[in-house]
């Protein structure tokens, strides 16, 4: 059967896209190979780890498990969207502070559902950061510190009442 | 793991999503719900279907609403919203304790209600919970609309009852607002359940009066455990730990469950009778303390 | 057994020095890009144009691959090359492999006449994308002849079981038995002979990124040039030339930071392998990035699969006093390191005891399963598992408590050689048992779980105390074999430091990988505490294998000494240089000049000196201001060897020092095991590791928290589980269990430092520390929790059918009725 080629309009972060794709195209393939946002990673392609977690209006979803096509009108927010310009994000900086990092490739999609965490609840306790964070596998870090790193970004979040992406 | 090529259409109304499965029979056409379940399956490339219809854009199938004793809920309710919903957690607490069971957050956040009942998981909550609830099962063909019960819509592993052209519109659910526990054994936090049992009390004075469970995990479908509830019918609920013991091993007398690389039949069969007792006991205790 | 006799052991260092950046938490050099999103990964560096491979694997276990259909696989869109086993063959030589006789247990980049494992590939597909080489994959046709697989270790080794490779007209790779120390006197003398049989399964590294490469071919210099997550032996990287028939000198691997690797990266070849015949064949260039399938079933790192059969020679006192070690170890399909897995055994096979002798014999046996490679601790950690499972059932035997045993047993004066001859550099393993205690709340424990035991729960208490060995040397590679084909004795890590005129410095890495552990932050912090500078103004560079200097990378713990080595070795030519050149611009004599904070000043006047800075820009610039002999720039390198290997005796009783930075941990979980359910959960989690002198204690106690993670796996989730017919029933991460955040407890760490005295600083390795010591505490803890019940569990991964089974035969759950 020929290929089908559907047009999907959608933002990602705060950036109007239009572009044709194939409806196939899985989302995450879509946002690193066309849009060149290489930062949201592919680890199993069957919606177990977590690695490729981006926000879809808001909620984390598993862009290895969607398809382009079912984001069409949506506004999609990556690791990319985070910073604004040199300065990192509060989660960005309590990784880094607390070193809730090690290899460094689950780290996006930990960051973006730490973002749909703390938007929903700006004061967990480390017991709902880790019982929240189990949607996300990580190899290297065995979880601790980054569960310190959300509480950090918590804390400082609330300070100065910045919203999480 | 790149899925396979297929022919794509997001309509706008019903009649066109169900007018494009007859159309395209020939492809093997499926509907595309929150495709947390078939898309997986096409990574793997196990699932082929050639055309693909997109029910995100038909207007209709979501929303939750009572309709006087029923809860209606469209079939593209995400989970995540059915999780979040004051009304079912008024109405339907076992649905909304079960649905906060279903993997993770992400998952919910695109999976549908609808998605996860038609794809007929063995391994998967909901299904148990219709069974459990009495739900009637909604789905429009080409031939108009019919009500299936949730007893007969289950018909195999990832096989239901309904035809190829059908599409499930929505899950009617008698309102059970009281004693209810859906509780589940798997290896890793939220992976698929090896056993989840769901479980409905209604006490009658001191008595249960009525029960309703079903059970994953030990069936190529999930099932309704009658011979537990015929146990339980009339139990003391004031201390139901001899009536809940003896439920479960009645229940698990009838069965003869597969085994697999998480469990043997007969690991199957203890954690069955294990959290068959603990759901009636939660479910109880939950009936006792709302009065 | 201690120094008196033994040769060669380097000079005692003195570490007295006040350290300003060794031994701070700092935040890591390379963390701002990884949070950036950018950080560059292997598939992240995918240009336009650049084609895509798919690999076709094997359904069968163990099958003849009689014929291929690839017509219409390569008439299929976007398809530029299919490229099957037969013609892999030709197009390659076999693998670099390090068997022990890899002409008779040939391993190919494809199966070429047969496969001998499902998933090994059997072909690869180059198109325009990799959507399109899958959906060409679908198109091959392949006739095989199934064959009777063997899956089973045991019945591979007896006789007329299915031969993996007819070549080899065996399925023992290797076998051999090694005395050291007078084994049958000390059994003879001993009270009590304690044995048990034991089975640890398979488990893997699975970081989330797979393994993938780059390649491209010129034809125009007849060169390869590969970028790719896998390095480590770059020393061995004219081994892949060979396999590409390339002189080495026409290869250049580059290394990209990879997403975690806990071994399974390890001079992983075969995708960069794959690439490069691939952009050959088609002149383009190819990149070749494993699907999570392909690294479940097809990776060539699957971690060690052991059967032992072990008798502990005890005296009723408790003494230790021999050992006898029968293991079978399930190498799967192709045996690519040769037994090196029980080399890391060897190297601390008595633990931290004074065991006096030790009887070790291996048989390596062959399957039809995906080969093992390395797996944090790579062998090491399953010894550690073994011995102190043995320890455990001695005390219970002998009636004794536990911990009292392992005091009693403790090595206690050091350097001190073990049977094997390995060298133990330093410890104090009193001290971090008395920390783990402490910080475990011991004796709180013991109270809670007599307490709950009076209500019908069962809680354990696993305290175990075993040794983490780093920095491995070239020869546990061969002196398995009485005249081995290349006794190598090489092992080198290099780095070099170049000043520029500004005072900045930029410090090159030769094939050093970034796996997620921090090389970066290592060599800045080890340039800082050399120059006075800050480690966030080192610049570090990751240099491919080609034109770089020899090095051998990440494994063994290795990391950290020989960098630290490598830098102290560079910066010592700097500052030589660096200081006539301060003396002649100052006119004083050299040896009247001190480094101080930054720059070179005459002793005791900081009034007068020269900084780093004025030092460079003079000597890049101003040559005429300096004597004849010396040359422009400021720089230096080093080629860091080994600081410490002995040879092994020609009779193999002694197989000299081999792994001698030796760190040591206390591990001290909590569980509760639930006996209806077979579920093990963490009610508490003390460590204690001493690694000598900690560079950065906040990144080292980040591994060991994540290494213990993967230690909980492979206690109670994770097993690569092929059934009796060799098919792969954990082919996904739907079946092969990885921890989670809620499998992970909060864990309470300590951390004890005595420093090595052959090592810069002192340091000693200590990043697979947290797994090497994880499985052995959790059986013991789920063993402590059971003993009421008369239940041991002997075999790894305690899933809770295992749990249930044992359960059920020792007549103790009510589920053995349907």
């Amino acid at each position: 059967m020929a290929p089908t080629t559907c047009t999907i309009s959608l933002t990602v972060n705060g950036h109007p896209h239009v572009a044709g794709v194939e409806p196939r195209r899985l989302l995450v393939d879509f946002l690193r190979e066309d849009l060149g946002l290489v930062g949201t990673h592919i680890g199993c392609e069957h919606g177990v780890c977590g690695t490729c977690t981006v926000l879809l209006n808001g909620a984390s979803i598993r862009s290895c498990i969607t398809f382009a096509v079912q984001a069409d009108g949506a506004e999609i927010s990556t690791v990319e969207g985070l910073a604004h310009g040199a300065e990192m994000h509060p989660l960005q900086d309590e990784f880094s502070e607390k070193q809730g990092l090690q290899c460094g490739y689950c780290t996006p999609g930990m960051l973006m559902r730490a973002c749909e965490i703390l938007a929903e609840n700006p004061d967990p306790t480390p017991a709902e950061v880790r019982s929240a964070i189990a949607s996300n596998l990580c190899r290297c870090t065995g979880y601790q510190f980054i569960t310190e790193a959300v509480i950090g970004a918590a804390a400082r979040m609330r300070a100065t009442k910045e919203v999480a992406s | 793991m790149k899925p396979p090529p297929f022919s794509y259409a997001a309509p706008t109304t019903l009649a066109e999503a169900v007018g494009l499965l007859t159309e395209h029979a020939e492809a093997e056409p499926r509907v595309l719900a929150g495709g947390q379940s078939l898309i997986p399956l096409m990574n793997f490339r196990l699932a082929k279907p050639g055309y693909l219809i997109d029910l995100r854009n038909v207007a209709g199938l979501s929303g939750i609403r009572r309709e006087g004793d029923i809860l209606v809920i469209g079939a593209m309710t995400r989970m995540s919203e059915v999780e979040r919903s004051p009304e079912v957690a008024v109405a339907a607490p076992l649905l909304a304790e079960a649905v906060g069971l279903v993997a993770h957050t992400p998952i919910r956040n695109s999976g549908t209600i609808g998605g996860s009942l038609a794809h007929a998981d063995p391994a998967a909550e909901l299904p148990a919970v219709a069974l459990a609830s009495d739900a009637d099962l909604v789905a429009t063909g080409p031939a108009g609309t019919r009500r299936i019960a949730a007893a007969e819509f289950f018909s195999g592993p990832f096989s239901t009852a309904l035809a190829p052209d059908e599409i499930l519109t929505e899950i009617r659910l008698p309102l059970w607002p009281g004693g209810h526990a859906f509780v589940e054994f798997s290896r890793i936090h939220a992976n698929f359940a090896v056993i989840g049992v769901a479980a409905l009390i209604d006490l009658d004075g001191d008595r249960i009066g009525r029960a309703a469970l079903a059970i994953t995990g030990v069936a190529p479908t999930a099932i309704r455990a009658t011979a537990a509830e015929g146990v339980l019918a009339g139990a003391d609920a004031t201390d139901v730990t001899a009536a809940a013991a003896e439920a479960a091993g009645a229940t698990v007398a009838g069965l003869t469950p597969a085994g697999d690389l998480n469990a043997s039949p007969q690991t199957r069969l203890a954690l069955a009778r294990t959290y068959l007792r603990r759901g009636i006991e939660l479910a109880t205790s939950r009936a006792r303390n709302e009065r | 057994m201690t120094t008196a006799n033994r040769a060669d052991a380097p000079p005692v260092r003195d570490h007295s020095a006040k350290r300003r950046w060794v031994g701070q938490s700092i935040r890591r050099v390379e963390d701002p890009k990884f949070l950036l999103g950018r950080g560059g990964y292997i598939a992240d560096r995918i240009t336009p144009g650049t084609l895509h491979a798919a690999v076709l694997r094997s359904p069968h276990a163990h099958a003849r691959i009689l014929r291929f259909e690839t017509a219409q696989a390569l008439a299929a869109p976007g398809v530029h090359a299919v490229i099957t086993g037969a013609d892999a063959a030709e197009l390659c030589d076999p693998m670099p492999d390090f068997g022990p006789d890899p002409a008779r247990h040939t391993w190919r980049c494809l199966a070429a006449e047969k496969v001998r494992y499902v998933g090994e590939g059997v072909a690869v597909v180059v198109a325009d994308s990799r959507y399109l080489a899958e959906d060409a994959l679908e198109l091959i046709a392949v006739e095989y002849e199934p064959l009777p697989a063997v899956v089973d270790p045991e019945r591979a080794l007896a006789e007329g079981a299915p031969l993996v490779h007819e070549a080899l007209e065996s399925n023992c790779a290797y076998e051999r038995t090694f005395d050291f120390g007078d084994v049958e006197r000390d059994f003879a003398e001993a009270d009590v002979v304690v044995r048990d049989r034991l089975r640890w399964h398979r488990s893997g590294g699975q970081p989330l990124e797979t393994v993938g490469a780059i390649a491209e071919y010129d034809p125009g210099t007849g060169s390869f040039t590969i970028d790719t997550n896998t390095l480590s032996f770059t020393s061995y990287l004219f081994m892949a030339a060979n396999t590409l028939k390339v002189p080495a000198n026409k290869l250049d691997i580059r290394p990209v930071p990879a997403g975690g690797s806990f071994g399974s990266k390890l001079f992983a070849n075969k995708p960069a392998v794959i690439a490069a015949m691939c952009s050959r064949a088609t002149g383009r260039k190819v990149a070749y990035i494993e699907d999570r399938v392909d690294n479940i079933s097809n990776c060539d790192h699957h971690g060690s699969d052991r059967v032992y059969e072990v008798e502990l020679a005890m005296m009723r006192d408790g003494t230790m006093r021999s050992i006898k070690i029968d293991v079978i170890d399930d190498y799967g399909a192709y045996i690519q390191f040769g037994v090196g897995h029980h080399g890391n055994a060897l190297a601390q096979v008595v633990g931290p005891y004074t065991i006096g002798s030790v009887r070790y014999q291996v048989r390596a046996a062959l399957t039809n399963k995906n080969q093992q490679g390395a797996y944090r601790g790579f062998g090491s950690e399953v010894n550690n598992w073994m011995l102190e499972q043995m320890v455990e059932l001695a005390a219970r035997e002998l009636g004794l408590d536990p911990v009292a045993v392992r005091r009693k047993n403790f090595i206690r004066e050091f350097p001190y050689f073990i049977p094997t001859g390995n060298v133990y550099d330093s410890g104090d393993y009193d001290r971090v048992l008395d920390k783990a205690l402490e910080l475990a709340d011991y004796d709180h424990w013991r109270a809670e779980q007599k307490r709950l035991r009076e209500e019908g729960r069962y809680i354990g208490i696993g305290l175990i105390s075993a040794q983490e060995r780093s920095v491995f040397s070239a020869t546990e590679f061969w002196f398995w074999f009485d005249e081995p084909g290349a006794p190598v004795t090489s092992t080198p890590e290099s780095v070099s430091l170049k000043v520029d005129a500004t005072g900045g410095i930029t410090a090159i890495l030769y094939s050093c990988a970034f796996w997620g552990n921090s090389p970066e932050t290592m060599v800045s912090q080890f340039v800082a505490e050399e120059f006075d500078c800050s480690p966030y103004d080192v610049s570090v560079v990751y240099h491919g294998s080609r034109d770089g200097l020899p090095a051998t990378g990440p494994g063994g713990s290795r990391t950290t000494v020989m960098l630290a080595g490598a830098v102290e070795g560079a910066a010592a030519k700097i500052k030589e240089k660096a200081r006539r050149a301060a003396a002649h611009l100052l006119e004083i004599d050299p040896d009247d000049m001190e480094w101080s904070d930054g720059g070179f000043q005459v002793k005791g006047d900081p009034e007068r000196k020269k900084s780093l800075g004025e030092i460079a820009v003079m000597l890049h610039l101003f040559k005429h201001s300096f004597p004849a002999d010396m040359e422009s720039g400021l720089d230096g390198s080093k080629v860091y060897d080994h600081p410490y290997t002995t040879m092994p005796s020609a009779d193999r009783k002694d197989l000299g020092v081999f792994y001698p930075f030796m760190g040591h941990a206390c591990h001290v979980p909590v569980v509760e095991v639930n006996i209806e359910t077979g579920a093990v959960t963490f009610l508490h989690y003390a460590a204690v590791h001493d690694c000598g002198t900690l560079v950065n204690p906040r990144s080292l106690a980040g591994h060991i928290v994540g290494g213990t993670a993967q230690g909980i796996g492979t206690a109670l989730y994770e097993e690569y589980v092929y059934d009796e017919d060799g098919q792969l029933l954990s082919s996904s991460y739907l079946d092969y269990l990885i921890p989670s955040a809620m499998e992970v407890p909060e864990m309470t760490i300590g951390h004890v430092e005595t420093p090595s005295p052959y090592t810069p600083h002192g340091v000693k390795g200590g990043g697979e520390g947290g797994r090497m010591m994880a499985p052995a505490a959790i059986n013991a803890a789920v063993n402590d929790a059971l003993f009421p019940l008369g239940v041991r569990l002997t075999e790894l991964p305690m899933t809770p059918e295992r749990i249930l089974s044992a359960l059920r035969a020792a007549g103790r759950t009510g589920g053995s009725t349907g």
